[in-house]
């Protein structure tokens, strides 16, 4: 028993370690990279398309739209 | 969008699918109603009717908005608008846009239907960044 319990302890000890090296910094560099994704902004050139709303407004939205 | 009356600008761009049957004669609609003036009036009313936007109803719904049926649809008939709807598509397939609606909100991209609650949420982030 005491043997198998060193084996598990060893287990979990690779597993936390795993965690550490691994998974973790994985799952920050996610986070940080799906966050800097989001802040991306796009130039969309408006030209002369159809729009409404002052062109001053603090918002700007461009849709790209089919009718069908 | 009453709502922020005059806090925002929403800008219309065309991106009609090629293998869609009235895809690029709706566009043509909207744009010969823009001639007239009725835009916006033309753009919701195609939006409720989708799918039915086949030429008979085109003409139709020309005629609910009381614009020039002759002028409508000789624009329509002529694809009078046909370069504005190519550059826009030609805008769309050079941003890699593939879905639509695509919106672009101070520049953040929003891909395909969102409920409402998804687009105010970012709508009111933007103004909150403005006000900073």
């Amino acid at each position: 028993m005491g043997a198998e319990d060193g084996i598990l302890g060893g287990d979990k000890g690779r597993v936390m370690k795993l965690l550490k090296y691994s998974i973790l910094p994985f799952f920050i560099f996610l986070t940080a990279f799906s966050s800097l994704a989001q802040e991306k902004r796009y130039e969309v050139p408006i030209l002369d398309s159809p729009s409404t709303g002052p062109a001053n407004a603090p918002v700007t939205i461009i849709e790209f739209l089919d009718y069908q | 969008m009453k709502v922020y009356k005059g806090k925002i600008r929403l800008i219309v761009k065309h991106y009609p699918y090629r293998y869609r049957d009235y895809s690029h004669t709706a566009a043509e609609a909207s744009l010969a109603a823009l001639d007239q003036g009725k835009f916006w009036a033309m753009h919701h009313l195609l939006l409720k009717k989708s799918p039915e936007l086949d030429r008979q109803s085109l003409i139709k719904y020309a005629k609910e908005l009381n614009l020039d049926i002759k002028a409508f649809t000789e624009s329509l008939d002529k694809m009078k608008h046909s370069a504005i709807i190519e550059r826009d598509k030609k805008l769309a397939v050079d941003m890699d846009l593939y879905n639509t609606p695509t919106f672009f909100i101070n520049g953040r991209k929003v891909i395909g239907n969102r409920p409402y609650e998804y687009l105010k949420k970012i709508v009111e982030e933007e103004l909150r960044n403005v006000k900073k």
